[in-house]
């Protein structure tokens, strides 16, 4: 053992044993490729005598033995029935690959945590989104966050998800990037940029396809818990995919207690997550989509509120103020300590002043989905099957879908300022007096607010 | 695919992959190889129970500690030290599960099962390990462990393409033994209590069986096993092609997991009173060792 050991590790041996390994790995490949050559010749061979051997009586039983025998592989005839067993398909895996096979083209958007830029696979000549992770330190370990995301969204094979096509890597540990299907646009910035908002036939067809793919996360035990229309991709041929997983997580039912009530854009948080409950379900994500509902009408988001407590006032002024009949355990919330709720109050207005244009059944859909009463709401599955999408008008076919100009990145858009998907921290506590400030106005028409 | 399949499956390895490996390409012999990844699972098992986790996440991690040594482009042993891929395993699956670990206990479990002087100790060794010094780590040590903790994290995220989705059989199998009927019954806990032994044990099969099966077959064959023992009458004829499972593939299985008992017996009389190396200086060691061995000869 004494004296220099002869695998000692300088430089040079390693460089001397790296290149070795690649002979090693090329050698095998070589040989591996010969096998296969050889073994796909044999097969061919063997069909062929299979043919031949097809085209006699059929019975002529020896040969079939002898067949047999030989080579029990190729399609070995069952003596009785075959049983028929559920195959799964197993994927494999294998190393990420490097960022450097693709070509940078241009910066799509920066989110609250990532870039995403547009760029070409040199390869394949396709043209992908590709999204760096933003990093702490590397003391920090890999972002749960983003582990989350990667494991949702490679269970999730749906229309109307975004495809995260792989994850690759740079040149250090830090450096990690999703591979994604490009699409042209977001909802939220393509009404920005846009004159009149969508025509009811479109709403129809993108309120479907989002829900569908709603309705598959939440029969997959998923929640989104961020759906927003900046979330919402379109492509240039009327298609919607839902993306940026970052906040979506498995819940149950029972639902988890001591969920992060922390979730949600601010716009299109659901009261009970204002009220400050960590129990929850679904339905958060159902009334998210009654935001963006709202918002594809408008051409504006629906709840514009400047914190937790405005948004909690605007919310009631569209709503009306919950009451123990149509909110039974709305009292119960942490937050809702501080507001004194009526016993009575008049039944919430209509929505109908507020969308002129909207039929009956597109108020009663809307009115369901922005219920305040979390059970109240209706699931994805229920949604899809409202009467408001078999009235006319019908449903524009995505093929019918107008075009609109690709901006992403193209040319830099001005940024109109919303507020960003929630960062980890404390959850804010509302005082009685944040209440009386905000809902003043509000609680003349029926409850007393909290002193 | 059918739906919610993805909960019932797992990424197998492919026939390539299962040929060579990253170490074996890198001069590491087989049997060296086979009982290092043995002694990894192992270690991993044990740190786990020590951070009392649940069975369910320590699998997942033995599964991913498995799958990285795999295949040519897999780690290498003497690349990355056994004892921190297995750490980082532990300390990624943690993080997605319901029981998230401070990477600092992650380190110091380690620190305390590196202090061992042997790999196969007596359960009564823990009782009488008393010198805390040997396991003591400083601030600083207890930093650069850490450190080392989330490189090797990033290293076992890349080998897997951060394909980190491992699928269990424990669900799996209590349900298995519902239907058929096992399930409520006067022997029902001892059954599922032995087929959950067999499905322990198959994480530190050699054979990787976790990696070559899926968790409806290695069900299937504990439950097979843990009733013949137990002496409880299951249905006539092929019940297992009921579940989707083939004779020769559950035959196989069978063969697997009793096989394991002499594996690990070897393995116990080979390393005796020694150390398997889970460090890369222990690993040159070895082969030094080995080397100097064949030379005398």
């Amino acid at each position: 053992m004494a004296g220099k050991s002869r695998w000692a590790d300088d430089d040079a041996d390693a460089q001397a044993r790296k290149r070795e390994k690649e002979e090693k790995r090329r050698a095998k490949a070589e040989r591996e490729r010969r096998a296969a050559e050889e073994a796909a010749a044999q097969q061919r061979q063997r069909e062929q005598e299979a043919l031949q051997a097809d085209d006699r009586p059929t019975d002529h039983r020896p040969t079939k033995r002898r067949r047999l025998s030989e080579e029990p592989a190729p399609e070995e005839p069952a003596p009785e029935a075959p049983l028929a067993l559920l195959r799964l398909t197993a994927p494999s895996w294998s190393p990420s690959r490097r960022v450097s096979i693709f070509e940078q083209l241009n910066h799509i958007d920066e989110g609250t945590y990532g870039t995403v830029s547009r760029v070409k696979d040199l390869s394949t000549g396709s043209i992908v989104a590709l999204k760096k992770l933003k990093m702490g330190r590397i003391g920090d370990g890999f972002p749960d966050m983003a582990l989350r995301e990667i494991q949702t969204l490679q269970e999730c094979r749906h229309a109307h998800i975004v495809d995260l096509k792989e994850v690759v890597v740079g040149t250090t540990l830090l450096d990690v990037y999703l591979v994604m299907e490009f699409l042209e646009h977001d909802l939220r910035a393509l009404q920005e940029d846009m004159v009149e908002p969508f025509l009811p036939s479109e709403i129809k067809t993108l309120m479907l396809q989002i829900t569908s793919a709603v309705e598959y996360l939440h029969d997959h035990w998923i929640l989104h818990r961020d759906l927003k229309p900046s979330n919402i991709l379109l492509n240039n041929r009327g298609q919607t995919k839902l993306a940026d997983f970052g906040m979506a997580r498995h819940f149950s039912s029972p639902p988890l207690a001591n969920m992060s009530q922390l979730v949600v854009t601010l716009w299109y948080r659901a009261p009970e997550l204002l009220l400050g409950t960590s129990v929850y379900d679904s339905a958060i994500d159902m009334w998210s989509l009654g935001c963006i509902f709202g918002e594809l009408f408008g051409k504006e988001p629906l709840l514009q509120g400047k914190n937790e407590v405005d948004q909690v006032g605007k919310i009631f002024a569209l709503r009306g103020t919950p009451t123990e009949a149509t909110w039974p355990s709305v009292r119960r919330l942490p937050n809702a300590r501080a507001l004194r709720l009526p016993s009575t109050a008049p039944p919430p207005p209509s929505l109908r002043p507020a969308f002129p244009l909207l039929t009956t059944a597109g108020v009663d859909l809307l009115s369901s989905l922005l219920e305040l009463n979390p059970a109240g709401r209706p699931s994805a599955t229920q949604v899809l099957t409202h009467p408001y999408f078999t009235e006319d008008p019908r449903p524009k076919s995505t093929a019918m879908f107008p075009t609109f100009p690709s901006k992403a990145g193209l040319e830099r858009r001005r940024k109109k300022l919303s507020p960003n998907a929630p960062m980890r921290g404390e959850a804010p506590r509302f005082g009685a007096g944040d209440f009386g400030a905000a809902l003043g106005p509000i609680g003349e028409g029926g409850g007393v607010w909290g002193v | 695919m059918s739906p919610h399949a993805s909960h019932l499956t797992n990424p197998l390895a492919t026939p390539t992959q299962l040929s060579t490996s990253g170490s074996q390409l890198d001069g590491i012999p087989p049997d060296l190889e086979r009982s290092i990844i043995f002694a990894g699972a192992r270690l991993t098992q044990t740190a786990g129970q020590l951070l009392r986790l649940p069975q369910d996440i320590i699998a997942r991690a033995i599964i991913l500690f498995t799958r990285f040594w795999v295949g040519s482009e897999g780690g290498s042993l003497r690349e990355y030290a056994a004892a921190d891929i297995s750490a980082a395993a532990l300390y990624l699956t943690s993080k997605l599960s319901p029981h998230p670990q401070q990477p600092r206990s992650i380190v110091n479990a380690y620190a305390y099962l590196d202090s061992f002087p042997t790999t196969f100790n007596p359960p009564s060794a823990f009782a009488s390990h008393t010198n805390q010094e040997s396991y003591f780590l400083s601030e600083a040590a207890c930093s650069a462990s850490k450190l080392r903790l989330m490189q090797s994290e990033a290293i076992v995220l890349r080998v897997l393409g951060f394909n980190t989705h491992v699928a269990t059989p424990y669900t799996l199998c209590i349900n298995y033994l519902q239907a058929l009927d096992v399930f409520p019954g006067p022997r029902a806990t001892a059954i599922a209590r032995r087929a959950f032994a067999y499905l322990n044990a198959a994480l530190l099969s050699p054979q990787l069986v976790y990696l070559t099966h899926q968790p409806h077959a290695l069900a299937v064959a504990a439950i097979y096993l843990a009733a013949r023992e137990g002496g409880v009458k299951l249905p006539d004829g092929e019940w297992w092609a009921v579940f989707d499972v083939e004779r020769e593939e559950l035959g196989f299985l069978v063969v697997a997991l009793r096989s394991l008992e002499g594996f690990v017996r070897g393995e116990r009389e080979a390393w005796g009173g020694r150390r398997v190396p889970l460090s890369l200086g222990e690993v040159e060691a070895e082969l030094e060792r080995r080397g100097v061995l064949e030379r005398v000869e």
